[in-house]
């Protein structure tokens, strides 16, 4: 081979490779592709990935995501209807459903992710601003669970009932989005409130709402175990004093009918003869009633000394 | 001085023969379409392969073969780890003493309750990837998407319930709630992930608020020792007042049965008496009264016998003799 023919081949095979890596190109799972000619698109979108082909040098690959893309809210502060302040974080989802609108509309995404500001913001003003922060907060009316003993205290004063409820506002804010982004060639998949949190003076209020609310139930407890001991020394003095009298009572029973038993019986026997018992008795308290010290004046007629000064 | 100029013109670079080059450039062309040809899939690993970008087919865990780069690439996603994150927290390095960030994640744990109060909520969520391909393909920052899903789940169910449900009975509850709604969600958006488990962590009032909610706990401790107090008083003083009573009415018991007894006896007595006295009634009871007298007496230290006859005896009493008068 001569040199010359060599390097004829090596500049026609630079020439081929050149030329195909114009013409070639691969798309990724990820990707759709508009191809542009001098800057205006030809032919559909490919959105099918894998290796493709183009004409070479004239053609230009536009390559759009094809996947979910994040856009992120900035945290906004925005009153409600009640007048309420409060920072709201929101997402939301979306993707390039038509690249060549979106190509034409948006160019790119950044062009995407500021009009999205533009509108995802602007509807979630609007739609917060219609509606109470307890319409932000809660998703249903479900009754919520608080502990048995203090249910009555820690209710909150304001009742208030959901009349929208947050999945019903973001699904608002997603549809008037979806509206406003039809023409746009791109679809919003989802949009979500990520945080909601009071602003910082509204915090410290709640705090100190919350602060009050909780001294009152501790001071529900204390005074509940004030009550509660008092209950209960009531209980054992009214106990003791029916115990006591009761005892006393039984007792003073038991006596009585021992006694009226005794009675009868001292009765039965004396009544043979009550005199007799009157003789017994007296003869058995003068015996009780005499001794050392007492003083015994007697008569000589007296039954015992009749027969001292003779013996008749 | 005189400087050497080497001879430009002479010099040459050295010879390599052509045919090295070219051996050397098939070798080494060679070796990369080889060594691309075959990889491994970890256990915990599922592969996936791209031709020119796109899926063509998916490996399990073992060793494979592929068309060389740039014909076809494989992607591994690790689908039998469990994958973690964390909410209001950041594990710095996991251990027997795990360090935790000091960093300020508020924001993250920070949430209205359903009572406008507010809690701070941790979390972990922990996941698989079921679906690479979604994984990989349908979803650009899935992890910041699942982040994002997370927080906004958690308070959509902390927001619809009370604080005091979200700090004591509800966090079963709430947990099952959120791993269930969160993988609606994950359905929904095509991540391809399954939610394994979702582990509230702290649950806490707010630290401005804590030492309202530990006065509370410790009120209700208090209540406890005043009604615990209160019964031991009561134990104190009941079953010992039982057991006086009880004492009481057997000692009234005891008396009456004594008083009983004791009329019997008298009247038993009485009745023998009376029978042997009514058989000889007027000799007896001179008998006795005499004897009652003659114990009597003796007893007595003074006795003064007075004889009608015997005429100013009276003043001599007023006199206080010791000695006994006798007659």
């Amino acid at each position: 081979m001569k040199p010359t023919r060599l390097a004829v081949l090596l500049v026609a095979l630079f020439f081929i490779a050149v030329v195909l890596s114009s013409a070639l190109f691969t798309v990724q799972e990820t990707e759709q592709v508009v191809i542009t000619q001098f800057g205006k698109p030809v032919g559909k979108p490919i959105t099918t990935p894998g290796l493709k082909i183009k004409m070479p040098f004239v053609q230009t690959v536009n390559a759009f995501e094809k996947r979910f893309l994040e856009w992120e809210g900035d945290p906004n502060q925005i009153p409600t209807k009640d007048k309420r302040f409060i920072w709201v974080t929101s997402y939301a989802r979306w993707r390039i459903t038509d690249p060549l609108l979106f190509f034409q509309r948006l160019h790119d995404e950044q062009g995407a992710q500021s009009r999205l500001d533009d509108i995802l913001d602007g509807e979630m003003r609007n739609t917060i601003a219609k509606h109470q922060l307890i319409d932000l907060v809660r998703s249903t009316n479900r009754p919520m669970v608080v502990a048995e003993d203090i249910a009555e205290l820690s209710q909150p004063e304001e009742a208030e009932r959901v009349e929208f409820g947050r999945h019903k506002l973001t699904a608002e804010v997603l549809q008037n989005a979806r509206r406003r982004t039809g023409d746009l060639g791109i679809e919003i998949l989802d949009f979500r409130i990520k945080q909601i949190n009071y602003v910082d003076e509204v915090r410290q209020e709640v705090y100190v709402r919350m602060i009050s609310e909780r001294k009152r139930i501790a001071e529900r407890y204390r005074s509940e175990g004030a009550g509660e001991a008092a209950r209960i020394a009531g209980e054992k003095d009214r106990e003791l004093r029916v115990i006591e009298s009761e005892a006393y009572r039984t007792a003073q029973e038991i006596r009585g009918k021992a006694d009226a038993q005794a009675a009868d019986i001292y009765a039965a026997a004396y009544n043979r003869d009550p005199d007799f018992y009157r003789f017994l008795k007296s003869m058995e308290t003068l015996q009780d009633s005499f001794d050392a010290d007492t003083v015994l004046l007697l008569s000589t007629d007296s039954e015992l000394l009749r027969y001292l000064n003779s013996a008749h | 001085m005189e400087i050497q100029i080497p001879n430009v013109r002479k010099f040459r670079p050295p010879s390599i023969p052509g045919r090295t080059v070219a051996r050397l450039i098939v070798i080494a062309i060679a070796a990369v379409f080889v060594f691309s040809t075959w990889f491994t899939i970890d256990p915990e690993e599922a592969g996936v392969v791209l031709r020119f970008g796109r899926v063509v087919r998916q490996v399990r865990s073992g060793p494979h073969l592929k068309l060389p780069y740039p014909l076809e690439t494989v992607v591994k996603v690790p689908v039998e780890r469990q994958l973690k994150e964390e909410f209001g927290f950041r594990t710095i390095e996991a251990g027997i003493h795990t360090t935790y960030s000091q960093e300020d994640l508020t924001a993250e744990s920070l949430m209205l309750t359903g009572d406008l109060n507010v809690a701070v909520v941790e979390w972990t969520a922990q996941f698989r990837v079921r679906d690479p391909y979604k994984y990989l393909f349908k979803v650009r920052n899935v992890r910041g998407t699942f982040r994002d899903m997370n927080e906004t789940v958690m308070r959509e169910v902390i927001g619809d319930r009370s604080v005091n449900e979200v700090l004591t009975v509800g966090r079963q509850e709430i947990a099952a709630e959120v791993e269930q709604r969160l993988q609606a969600l994950c359905n929904q958006y095509a991540t391809g992930i399954k939610v394994e488990q979702i582990v509230l962590q702290d649950v806490n009032p707010p630290d401005a608020v804590k030492p309202s909610f530990n006065e509370v706990n410790q009120a209700q401790q208090e209540r406890e020792k005043l009604i615990n107090e209160a019964r031991a008083g009561y134990n104190q003083i009941i079953p010992r007042a039982k057991g006086r009573a009880q004492q009481t009415i057997e000692q009234a018991q005891g008396l009456a049965t004594d008083r009983v007894n004791r009329a019997r006896g008298d009247a038993e007595l009485f009745t023998q008496v009376l029978a042997a006295y009514q058989r000889a009634p007027e000799v007896t009871r001179r008998r006795m009264y005499l004897e009652t007298m003659s114990e009597i007496y003796p007893k007595v230290k003074k006795k003064i016998i007075l004889d009608d006859k015997l005429k100013g005896v009276l003043p001599l009493l007023s006199l206080q003799e010791q000695k006994e008068v006798k007659p």
